[in-house]
């Protein structure tokens, strides 16, 4: 069944990331309503500016914007706005309780507990809304921002701009929370602060206009070989946006009346911190005996670092790459096919179109795999955090046939992980500075899908017969009476390799929340109804 | 299918309550009462029952009407409705029932059709088969073997994980190592006493990890550093 979406109807970056245009700049602002038809005036004043899906250069005549706009909302907030008792009953659960009343479900505890999240978040539901800016420079970022407040004089202070995001140095009361992709080198990069090429498996759905060859390890998981486009379909549209058929052929759970929800999304934001001195450290103290004894430090610590991940830094996955060197080249050949491409001068259009089809082909490699043959986690262990955050087809466990289809676990559970890091870690020791990810999930359900990850996939380990072991790398690791960290996970041996069976234990909490909400996406369409206050539900 | 399912068994009796009241109570009243009382998890009284894997005690009132065209029908009494999966006989299981909670049980069960007549195990044992019911889906949750085993297993697991994460790093200690790892395996063989069921286990039907199994691996690792020193 071929999809076609209204691309001009859904906000933008849900049917693609930004990145994919190159805005590696962002800031997210957070607004208080105080009053309703002042609120609705300005969100009326602001679907103008607001991004939309479609491609970026069909939106702007012919040129990508300087700058995106996107907003979404909180219960409080589209309660505040005034939208009618009846819609406002048929909202889901989990978006109306919003992310603090979850804690216990998302493990939000000790360190990651609200009461230690940024001050903006503290207030009860007071956060309403949230805009979010991507830029391609910083003048053209401000630029945004500045129209944006300066729009807020005309609301005489019945919508205001929360202060309370923290800053570097003890600083706590800054208007926005920015974002911006780790510069190393000189050269914007994909990583996160511990140093991983981050956001490579983004799901696939139907409609999104994707090729078969992007498919390929993206979509769900067929019983063709992984590395083929007949081994994987495309995702329901309805697992990500609201109004369309989902993966047990319905219409997922939404708010009425269908204009409302249709097109529409739920997101979940948080800020994650990120321990970078606790995480530097660990790894070189757990690596030490890793492996062979004639294994460098570097290799030790590479490995350990890929083991936990179930990738090695540079983004070749486990399951393809499961040994140092062969990892290294899948690096160099990358490097150099981006060097051609990106940043030499002096190369033919020859030579750019080879290494364009070199990095096509390292891409689908970075994705084309699924953990057949790999049933006791030799090259990527059974509790490696992308192999948890997405099992593809593993919980089958190698009975083919187990299930209908080998993702039959996995294909509900999907998120689309949009969002950039946060501050800077070039001391690669510190812990207290600003530094992370503003994680940003957009799904149909939250409890279906990013709570369950969350709860069952990062924080648990039962389905992957890990018992109650957690994700290394995100999971809310404990301490014990003393404080002192008592976080384990074991590396599944690899004979081939001369890996035996490694455990990692004292092992401390690397990532913890700093703060974040549940919201809803409205489609354009209901954004401009919900400005004019016209949504009836009956 | 029937009651057993290998060396486990699956046991449902329904036991229906008397008609009437007493002190303006009506009996099913009196024992939903008493039920409630009762203490959760390994202070029930039913975790103090012989081999039981796994009961449950409930009180039927009536039957659900499903709404047309099913007919809408009604129970003639109240039922004390008992299920449990426990291993071995039939007979054993209650007679151990009756030697360790049976005054607990009388309390509510005289207030049952012809309890009256319960004097002895024998007698518990004939009352309750009168009102056995065939347990007709029976799926066992654990293996088949006797409970001691079962809890012994469990505990041995657990202690087994807390002794390799924490003699782990003796591996990396040369010769001396191996020694120290030698003596810590030795230590852990007699701390977890293989062949005594009883002591250390698994305490019975804790929510709960038992923080004490980590305690005393962690103690003998300790003692291997300091007999090293």
């Amino acid at each position: 069944m071929n999809i076609t979406l209204d691309l001009h109807d859904i906000q933008g970056n849900i049917v693609f990331g930004y990145g994919r245009w190159g805005y590696p700049l962002s800031r997210y602002l957070l607004f208080k309503f105080n009053d309703g038809v002042k609120a609705r005036d300005f969100i009326s004043a602001l679907v103008p500016l607001v991004t939309s899906s479609a491609p970026l250069d069909k939106q702007n005549g012919g040129t990508p914007p300087p700058a995106t706009t996107n907003i979404a909302f909180t219960y409080a907030g589209l309660t505040s706005l005034g939208l009618p008792d009846a819609s406002m009953r048929s909202f889901p659960d989990d978006f109306r309780m919003g992310m603090k009343a979850r804690k216990d479900i998302l493990g939000d505890d000790g360190p990651s507990r609200p009461e230690k999240w940024d001050p903006v978040w503290k207030a009860h539901r007071s956060v309403h809304m949230l805009l979010t800016i991507n830029g391609q420079s910083q003048e053209e970022l401000d630029g945004r921002y500045q129209e944006i407040v300066g729009m807020l004089e005309n609301t005489d202070g019945d919508v205001e701009l929360l202060s309370g995001h923290r800053g570097v140095k003890g600083v706590n009361n800054l208007p926005y929370q920015s974002g911006n992709a780790i510069v190393l080198n000189g050269k914007p990069t994909a990583n996160e602060h511990f140093h991983y090429t981050d956001g490579i498996s983004d799901p696939v759905f139907k409609g999104q206009g994707r090729s078969a060859n992007e498919t390929i390890g993206a979509g769900k998981p067929t019983r063709e070989p992984a590395d083929t486009k007949a081994g994987w379909d495309a995702l329901e549209t309805g697992e990500f946006l609201l109004g369309h058929r989902d993966e047990t052929c319905e219409y997922p759970i939404a708010p009425e009346p269908r204009l409302l929800s249709y097109n529409g999304s739920f997101m979940v934001y948080r800020k994650l911190h990120q321990n970078v001195g606790k995480f530097t450290d660990y790894i070189q103290k757990a690596s030490a005996n890793y492996g062979r004894p004639d294994d460098s430090p570097e290799v030790k610590q590479e490995t350990i670092k890929a083991k936990f991940a179930g990738r090695w830094s540079n983004g070749a996955p486990l399951a393809t790459y499961p040994d140092y060197a062969s990892a290294m080249k899948f690096g160099q050949e990358w490097d150099n096919a981006a060097a051609t491409l990106f940043y030499q001068t002096d190369v033919s259009a020859e030579q750019k179109s080879a290494a364009r089809a070199k990095l096509e082909e390292l891409k689908i490699k970075r994705r084309a795999f699924d953990y057949d043959g790999d049933i006791k986690g030799a090259k990527c262990p059974l509790g490696a955090h992308t192999r948890r955050t997405n099992p593809r087809g593993s919980l089958e466990f190698d009975v083919t046939g187990a299930f209908n289809t080998p993702g039959a676990l996995v294909d509900r559970r999907r998120i689309l992980r949009r969002g950039l890091p946060y501050g800077e870690s070039s001391d690669r020791n510190d812990n207290d500075g600003e530094h992370g990810i503003i994680f940003m999930a957009i799904n149909s359900s939250i409890q279906r899908q990013f709570e369950f990850v969350q709860q069952q996939w990062v924080n648990y380990g039962n389905d992957f017969k890990l018992a109650n072991e957690k994700d290394a790398l995100l999971g809310n690791h404990a301490t014990d009476d003393q404080g002192n960290p008592i976080g384990r996970t074991v590396i599944n041996a690899n004979e081939t390799l001369e890996q035996p069976t490694y455990m990692c234990s004292g092992m401390p909490r690397f990532v913890e929340t700093r703060g974040g909400d549940y919201f809803f996406i409205p489609s354009m369409t209901a954004l401009r109804m919900i400005g004019e206050g016209i949504i009836d539900p009956t | 299918m029937g009651n057993r399912f290998g060396n486990a068994y699956g046991l449902t009796v329904l036991i229906p309550i008397k008609h009437g009241t007493e002190d303006n109570r009506s009996y099913d009243k009196i024992i939903r009462d008493k039920l409630q009382q009762w203490p959760l998890d390994e202070q029930s009284p039913l975790s103090k029952v012989p081999n039981t894997y796994l009961s449950r005690v409930f009180l039927l009132n009536d039957v659900f009407y499903e709404g047309a065209p099913a007919i809408e029908e009604h129970l003639k009494n109240k039922y004390l409705v008992f299920s449990s999966n426990f291993f071995g006989e039939l007979d054993d299981y209650l007679t151990g029932m009756w030697n360790t909670i049976g005054d607990l049980l009388k309390e509510f069960l005289q207030h049952c059709v012809v309890f009256d007549k319960v004097n002895s195990s024998a007698d518990f044992v004939r009352y309750i088969k009168r009102c056995q019911i065939k347990t007709s889906l029976f799926f066992n949750g654990s293996t088949d073997k006797p409970l001691d085993e079962q809890l012994k297993a469990l505990y041995v697991k657990q202690a087994f994980i807390h002794f390799a994460y924490l003699s782990d790093h003796f591996r990396y200690e040369g010769e001396r190592g191996a020694i120290k790892l030698q003596d810590a395996f030795k230590r852990f063989v007699n701390l977890i006493d293989i062949k005594n069921f009883n002591v250390p286990s698994w305490p019975v039907a804790t929510q709960s990890i038992p923080a004490d199994i980590e305690l005393s691996v962690k103690a003998i690792i300790n003692n291997v550093k300091e007999a090293d020193k």
